[in-house]
């Protein structure tokens, strides 16, 4: 016990006296890691956006109080009848209501200026085939109803196709920016090595072995890997946070589930780790034999 | 306690820096290693410590043939044969007791332990009230008591000796022999490689000659020059 506090008082002792160069590898593991993490995230905000547009609904039609909920339940059975749709439903003024609280959940500053009343009724639109929201677009073009149209298609079209190429860079992405924290890791303790190569020849001649002097390297370039790690987790987060703050429209969300990021914040963290101890152990092969 | 069997060594490129070197070394004997710069004394004690191979020939240390000893078995050979150096090699971030101590902590060794021992150690080279300091903040002769006291902590039975007296002056350096001496009276073995006249011949102990990698003397209770010469 005593020799593992030793080693990890030995790896620290080394950070402390290389910290320009550790440093230097923890901004290029955290900018790596961070890339990787942000790949993810990006990822996942597609992934959950375009899964809640091809849940349905495709098209929000804003309507007018006019008319009252006899003339917006005509426009209804009307849009239902369009060969374009496959299913369009009526939400009411209370219903669009409990879906603002839902969706502004965790800014009740805001939830607390809106009453029902300032939220308009609107019909949901799921189009058959999504590249025909135009068609709908232009039959409800001057109907005296109609508020506003709002048309997440296009965006979601360009997403979907999107979708695939995103997974692939996001993926390959990942796997580059892991790959280079390995190596910087591994430069650094190389570097590391070559500044205390008198030290370490003085711990063979008194008859260190080969694990005494490697595991400090090992504790050392962990550490660095984790700090990249950690910080990378902690930029993603701070990000996410701030994605969070805008103010974006009904369908469209900056956010994705606190239980999704934390699980790839302790993922990240352990590749810092993990690319931590590959690279010291890369590092470390050639150049420390007895 | 050291033995060398037909013991050769060339460096790739075909210098020849030993050949042919057999003696033995008993328990407890005081040995220099003398001859001109190039003559191969280093090179013996560093093939003892298995930093060199040797190319043909064996050597046994402390009863081992560490020709045939598997490089992760070498870091115990170490911890077996105690050495000392012309330029100290000590650890600059370390103070005096870390320094010492460090020998004693690769060997896993407890630290109430540690502490007992590096205290006793630094008495008997007489830097007890320097424990603390760092090795740029003393003088040379110092230095090397540190790198002694580092040698023989753990008590090893075999003391390897590199020129140690090769940068000090000739007081300090009589120190430092006095302090070999009292070591090598407790039993331990001293092999001990030097160009320092004077020192050998003060001593009157075995000494082994060498010219060009071969031992053309080994004479007991000698001085530098060969007692038919002198």
């Amino acid at each position: 016990m005593s020799t593992f506090l030793f080693l990890i008082g030995e790896a620290f002792v080394n950070l402390r006296r290389n910290a320009l160069v550790a440093t230097g590898a923890v901004l290029a593991v955290f900018v790596s890691l961070a890339l990787a993490f942000g790949a993810l995230v990006f990822n996942e905000l597609v992934r959950v956006n375009t899964l809640q547009w091809q849940q349905g609904d495709h098209l929000i039609i804003f309507l007018k109080d006019e008319g009252g909920p006899v003339a917006h339940s005509e426009l209804l059975a009307q849009i239902n009848d369009y060969p374009e749709v496959k299913n369009a439903w009526y939400m009411d003024k209370a219903g669009a209501y409990q879906e603002f609280l839902e969706i502004y959940s965790d800014q009740p500053a805001l939830a607390a200026t809106v009453t029902a009343a300032d939220l308009p009724a609107s019909i949901r639109v799921e189009l058959d085939d999504i590249s025909t929201y135009q068609e709908v677009q232009f039959r409800l073009v001057g109907h005296p109803l109609l508020r506003r149209l709002s048309v997440f298609s296009e965006g979601i079209e360009r997403l979907l196709s999107l979708t695939g190429v995103l997974n692939s860079i996001g993926f390959g992405l990942v796997v580059l920016m892991g790959a280079s924290a390995v190596v910087l890791i591994a430069n650094t303790i190389r570097m590391a090595i070559y500044a205390r190569r008198e030290e370490i020849a003085i711990m063979k001649l008194v008859g260190a072995g080969n694990w005494f002097i490697r595991v400090p390297f090992i504790i050392e370039g962990a550490t660095v890997g984790l700090l990249g790690g950690g910080l990378a987790a902690a930029a993603v987060f701070a990000s996410h946070n701030l994605l969070e703050r805008i103010p974006t429209d009904i369908l469209i969300r900056f956010q994705v589930d606190q239980g999704f990021l934390l699980s790839r914040a302790i993922l990240i963290l352990a590749f810092g780790g993990l690319a931590g101890f590959i690279g010291s152990s890369l590092g470390l092969r050639r150049f420390l034999r007895v | 306690m050291i033995r060398l069997h037909n013991v050769a060594k060339v460096y790739d490129g075909g210098v020849v820096a030993v050949q042919e070197v057999s003696m033995d070394v008993r328990k407890g004997e005081f040995v220099f290693l003398v001859g001109p710069s190039g003559s191969g004394k280093s090179t013996l004690i560093r093939m003892c410590l298995r930093e060199e191979k040797v190319t043909r020939g064996k050597i046994w240390v402390a009863g081992k043939d560490i020709t045939k000893l598997p490089t992760w078995r070498v870091p115990y050979l170490r911890r077996t044969v105690g050495t000392i150096f012309q330029d100290f090699k000590l650890l600059p971030t370390k103070t005096v007791a870390e320094n010492v101590a460090f020998a004693l902590k690769v060997t896993g060794c407890p630290r109430s332990i540690v502490r007992r021992q590096v205290n006793t150690v630094l008495e008997l080279v007489g830097l007890s009230a320097k424990t603390d300091r760092y090795p740029r903040q003393l003088s040379g002769g110092e230095q090397q008591r540190v790198s002694i006291a580092r040698a023989f902590v753990n008590r090893p039975p075999i003391l390897l000796a590199d020129e140690p007296t090769g940068n000090l002056d000739p007081a300090t350096s009589v120190g430092i022999m006095r302090l070999l001496d009292r070591i090598n009276r407790t039993g331990t073995t001293v092999m001990m490689a030097t160009h320092d006249f004077a020192i050998v011949d003060a001593m009157r102990r075995r000494v082994v000659q060498l010219d060009r990698g071969r031992v053309v003397r080994d004479q007991g209770e000698s001085g530098y020059e060969s007692s038919e010469e002198t």
